[in-house]
């Protein structure tokens, strides 16, 4: 009897029961992929790290003739307890062609390792250790992969010197150390033989020898404090640091970890919402079955029953759902990272499991209504509940409305409980596109500018053989502003240049050592900058320091800390706090007058131009494109694309993509509610709309109506995601920024028509569309229904 | 010309598991206007597919019926739905109306829906207040529809087939989920429309109900077995008592 009567129930409602299922299997997918990939997110970058063997401390050094001087100096350091060397050959981009053409353009400098001579893991794109690599054959690792031109197995050419060799492309190599988009620096590995080949070339010897020394401590602090007292290096940081420099991986993860919650939390709450709805529809059942003596537990355990079963086929089928679509979402983080959870199969059951308890949990919730319901609602047609509850909230009488929008908009407010749940559900939707694209056009904005302690110029040039000549000591600073100044001159261009340039002194204050790099810029006023407290360096014995420096020595404003630049140590006094991306915030700025030598240089931000015409922008893009030819270099830009080129250019391309990702699965979810939703109503209105049929509505009209509806909550919901949109993107996304050194909160580049047109016109139209489709069923009903309605 | 409805050869056929089922034979009669026609006849033979068929509510299956000289068979979706907004009233025996409305908002639909008188919402409104005040609910017009009797419900309902001054009302069963007082307060109503010149037909098993029309129809297995003329002259219970007798005749 009591399957006869479950059994019975399971084919008459086969509408409710089907969109049941489908939101039992999208709840169970979404809590599948979403927890998995949380887990695998949050202990991600441990685990790799772990997996490439990554040391505490990592120092670069350029070596003159291939000399090691660093490791003689790290056996006298009582910190370091043991250390390797990664001896390898720097590179450009212009030393890879295939036929003379360039395979890949990147500005940053590259680096050539042999595999006998690693001594980090590095991982295939199948997360395989790299042992060995064929002669004649090459991996490329970092940034370089999504630039290259040519398809594994394509020969391509490497110059370094006069040597030069033919090598195979391999495939792509995860490096934990320099992979990471932020630092930007990517590495060909090749066999030994090729890279003797190479090492062996005269110049190469002289000039293009580097080393990277991975340092283990037991006393990280120490170790650091230890190693200000080395000679200047190019790169000095720890494994922390390193760590922040997978941020833009940590955003894009912690970003489809925002997903993961928002999905399972609209899943779940259209659950809680259907098996609601469902069971206040089976009112005229309870009540009949109540009459003919069945219990309250009985009649309970008939729809826990029934739920049970629904929910473990919806949850086996979303579990198997959620393998694809986990994959498809933890792609666009595991480029360059080894992302891997060993027990994804496990926790996605258990997931699937945990659906099942919630649903049922969720069932025994709501069926708790079943004891109010008497058999005298089966007579009254479940009225009694709901008797004396005024519902009705405009009057047709005094509205200037027609039928269509009247009725429309007094169903909305009339059920405010559905409707709003809907709004809440699309408004969550928007504001998560809206703080994706709110992060993606402030990244590549020129509003970052203060970030990267640059002023506003015309132009900028980043180019890495510029950059390195003065690095490298080939032509000085200054040398190398006049030729670009006499370039521009000669073709017609008068403009003042200068650069944002790097020193990396050691700092002491107290008890406290560093080595951390500085902005200095003699051709602009240390006044022209941002800061956050106290003011700009007004004497060449004065500094700025970003607040994290200041927590790391413990210095405030006002305190004096000395600084050794070469052999030459002098107090400054720290005058202000600013914040910056620099170094990932932790960085200074000297003044203007401070005397620094030009050797003292380490490093160049780009060459700023600013015309002496003050052209207008139309004419600033034409002079870029035409610089573009006189230095033969792509690498000159706007403010905007050197915002874009400091934070790497592969960033932006990645949260564009998972932006897409993220409006995809969004408006795949928006189609899937209005469709769903729309279908429950049609199921539950059926009366009301054959009875608008009998009284001679057409059935556009009714199509219209129930659009109608979905268009106001959408509308409600961009209303609501717009004012939201500020406010949210600022608490979801600045801490984010907070880790790479932006500790005050940044200005967001919003877009407007963006942000406040196309995504909410995005999710209205699938709002809309996917409800004026279901609405079409609405033709299957016929006025004379009106007399086969229950 | 005073027929309002003709029907000749009627046939509805459902089709239910691959077997046909012929809930409509060959029917053929007509209405003239002003007359009030009662259709009787046993559960399950089709008074009301009869019903919802000739009010183009349901499509014929062949045959023809002819509301005001057109022919419901030519006329597509939204011209039935037309005719049935502007030309017809309808009262089904379940008071539905729509939940979210309150009863003068229900009674006023249709005409605010309609174009045919191009009224103002005022004038909508009192027309609908009018009717009301006619029917004797104009104290509840505020109301939610959860809040008054079955026999309000159903005067309001009655009000809402009058708002655009029908040709014809159709009423299925339209006392038949009322106590008898509900009951006879509606029918008077539906008399009075009636006396006022609005043709209407409808469907009942209660003789009493049937006995207050002008003509009863009795059909069995989907077709018109006979017809029976009502001596208005007569006294009610006198009335009641030979259509009685003739429904005895006819099987009942």
């Amino acid at each position: 009897m009591y399957f006869r009567i479950l059994k019975k129930d399971l084919k008459r409602k086969k509408t409710m029961n089907t969109i049941l299922l489908l939101f039992v299997m999208i709840a169970a997918m979404f809590a599948s992929s979403s927890v998995n990939n949380i887990i695998t997110v949050m202990g991600g970058l441990d685990n790799y790290f772990e997996k490439a063997d990554m040391s505490d401390q990592f120092i670069i050094n350029f070596e003159k003739n291939g000399e090691d001087n660093i490791s003689p100096l790290l056996e006298k350091i009582d910190s370091v307890t043991d250390f390797r060397r990664e001896q390898q050959i720097a590179g450009d981009s212009k030393q890879l062609t295939r036929n003379g053409k360039k395979i890949a353009d990147f500005s940053n400098a590259m680096m050539i390792l042999s595999i006998d001579n690693a001594k980090l893991n590095y991982f295939n794109k199948d997360n395989d250790i790299i042992r060995e690599v064929e002669e004649g054959k090459a991996y490329f690792t970092g940034i370089i992969v999504s630039k290259l031109d040519i398809a594994i197995g394509d020969k391509f050419q490497f110059r370094s010197g006069d040597t030069v060799i033919e090598l195979e492309y391999a495939g792509i190599a995860k490096d934990a150390f320099l992979g990471s988009d932020m630092m930007g620096n990517p590495r060909m590995i090749i066999n030994n033989s090729d890279y003797e080949k190479l090492a062996s070339d005269k110049s190469t010897h002289e000039n293009n020898m580097i080393s990277v020394y991975y340092i283990n401590t037991n006393d990280i602090k120490a170790l650091q404090s230890d190693l200000a007292d080395l000679p200047p290096v190019n790169f000095n940081q720890g494994k922390k640091l390193l760590k922040t420099t997978y941020i833009m991986n940590t955003l894009v993860a912690g970003l489809l970890l925002i997903l993961g919650v928002c999905l399972i939390l609209v899943s779940f709450v259209m659950l809680r919402f259907t098996i609601s709805f469902t069971i206040n529809e089976e009112f005229r059942e309870i009540g009949v079955m109540k009459a003919l003596g069945l219990k309250n537990r009985s009649v309970r355990l008939l729809y826990l029953v029934k739920y049970l079963g629904i929910s473990v086929i919806g949850s086996t089928l979303g579990f198997l759902l959620s393998i694809p679509f986990e994959n498809m979402l933890l792609k666009s983080v595991s480029d360059n990272m080894v992302l891997d959870n060993d027990s994804s199969l496990m926790i996605g059951l258990l997931c699937s499991v945990a659906v099942v308890g919630i649903i049922l949990l969720f069932c025994w919730s709501c069926t708790r209504r079943i004891k109010k319901l008497s058999p005298i609602d089966a007579v009254r047609s479940g009225q009694t509940g709901e008797r004396f509850r005024k519902k009705s909230i405009f009057s047709l009488g005094k509205s200037r409305l027609g039928t269509t929008g009247f009725l429309a908009f007094n169903d909305v407010f009339s059920g405010p409980k559905q409707f709003g749940v809907m709004t809440a559900i699309f408004t969550v939707c928007l504001l998560l596109i809206m703080g994706l694209a709110n992060t993606a056009n402030t990244l590549a904005s020129e509003k970052l500018l203060p970030l990267m302690c640059s002023t506003k110029s015309d132009a900028y040039i980043t180019d890495t053989e510029m950059i390195s000549k003065i690095v490298t000591g080939e032509v000085t600073y200054q040398e190398m502003c006049s030729d670009i100044k006499k370039k521009l001159a000669d073709n017609g261009m008068d403009a003042t240049i200068h650069s944002e340039t790097l020193i990396t002194p050691n700092i002491s204050f107290k008890d406290e050592k560093c080595t951390t790099t500085f902005m200095f810029c003699r051709d602009t006023k240390a006044s022209d900058y941002t800061y956050c407290e106290g003011y700009a360096p007004k004497y060449g014995n004065e500094i700025a320091v970003t607040y994290l420096l200041a927590d790391k020595l413990g210095a405030g404003i006002g305190d004096k800390i000395e600084i050794t630049i070469g052999d030459k140590t002098d107090e400054y006094i720290i005058s202000g706090f600013f914040q910056s991306m620099v170094q990932l915030g932790e960085t200074g700025r000297f003044h203007e007058d401070a005397d620094i030598p030009d050797e003292m240089i380490t490093q160049v931000m780009g060459f700023q131009i600013d015309f002496n015409d003050h052209p207008d922008k139309a004419t600033v893009d034409e002079r870029i494109e035409k610089m573009k030819d006189i230095f033969n270099t792509k690498y000159v830009d706007d403010a905007n694309g050197f915002v874009m080129e400091c934070i790497g250019a592969d960033i932006k391309d990645t949260l564009v993509s998972v932006k897409l990702l993220v409006i995809a699965v969004t408006v795949i979810m928006t189609i899937m509610i209005a469709v769903l939703m729309e279908r429950s109503f049609i199921s539950k209105e059926k009366s009301e709309i054959a009875l608008m049929k009998a009284m001679g509505f057409r059935t556009s009209s009714v199509i219209a109506q129930h659009t109608l509806r979905f268009l106001i909550v959408s509308a409600a919901s961009a209303v609501i995601a717009m004012l939201l949109c500020k406010p949210v993107t600022k608490l979801c996304i600045d801490p984010i920024f907070g880790i790479m050194g932006a500790m005050k909160g940044i200005e967001y580049n919003i877009r407007p028509v963006e942000v406040f047109a196309v995504y909410p016109l995005i999710i209205t139209a699938a709002a809309v569309i996917g409800a004026m489709f279901t609405a079409l069923y609405t033709k299957t009903i016929k006025a004379s229904d009106t007399s086969d309605i229950e | 010309m005073n027929t309002i409805l003709e029907v000749n050869d009627l046939c509805k056929t459902y089709i239910i598991n691959k077997r046909q089922n012929n809930v409509l034979r060959n029917v053929n009669f007509s209405i003239s206007k002003g007359e009030m026609v009662a259709v009787m006849g046993p559960s399950g033979s089709g008074k009301s597919t009869l019903l919802y068929t000739v009010s183009g509510m349901d499509k014929m299956t062949s045959g023809s019926v002819k509301f005001c000289g057109s022919d419901l068979a030519d006329m597509n979706e939204n011209q039935l739905a037309k005719m049935r907004l502007d030309d017809m009233g309808f009262i089904f025996q379940q008071m539905y109306m729509m939940k979210n409305l309150s009863i003068i908002d229900n009674i006023i639909l249709p005409a605010v829906k309609s174009d045919k008188k191009k009224s103002s919402r005022k004038n909508i409104m009192k027309r609908g207040r009018d009717l009301m005040h006619r029917l004797g609910i104009s104290d509840i017009a505020e109301n939610d529809i959860n809040e008054v009797s079955g026999g309000q419900l159903q005067r309001a309902c009655i009000c809402r087939s009058m708002i655009n001054s029908p040709d014809m009302i159709f009423a299925d069963e339209p006392t038949g989920a009322l106590n008898r007082n509900s009951s006879d307060e509606v029918m008077d109503e539906l008399n009075k429309l009636n006396n006022d010149g609005t043709t209407i037909m409808l469907v009942t098993h209660d003789a009493k109900v049937a006995a207050k029309c002008t003509r009863v129809l009795y059909i069995v297995d989907g077709n018109i077995r006979g017809e029976y003329n009502i001596n208005k002259e007569h006294s009610l219970h006198e009335r009641e008592r030979s259509l009685n007798n003739w429904l005895l005749e006819m099987g009942w």
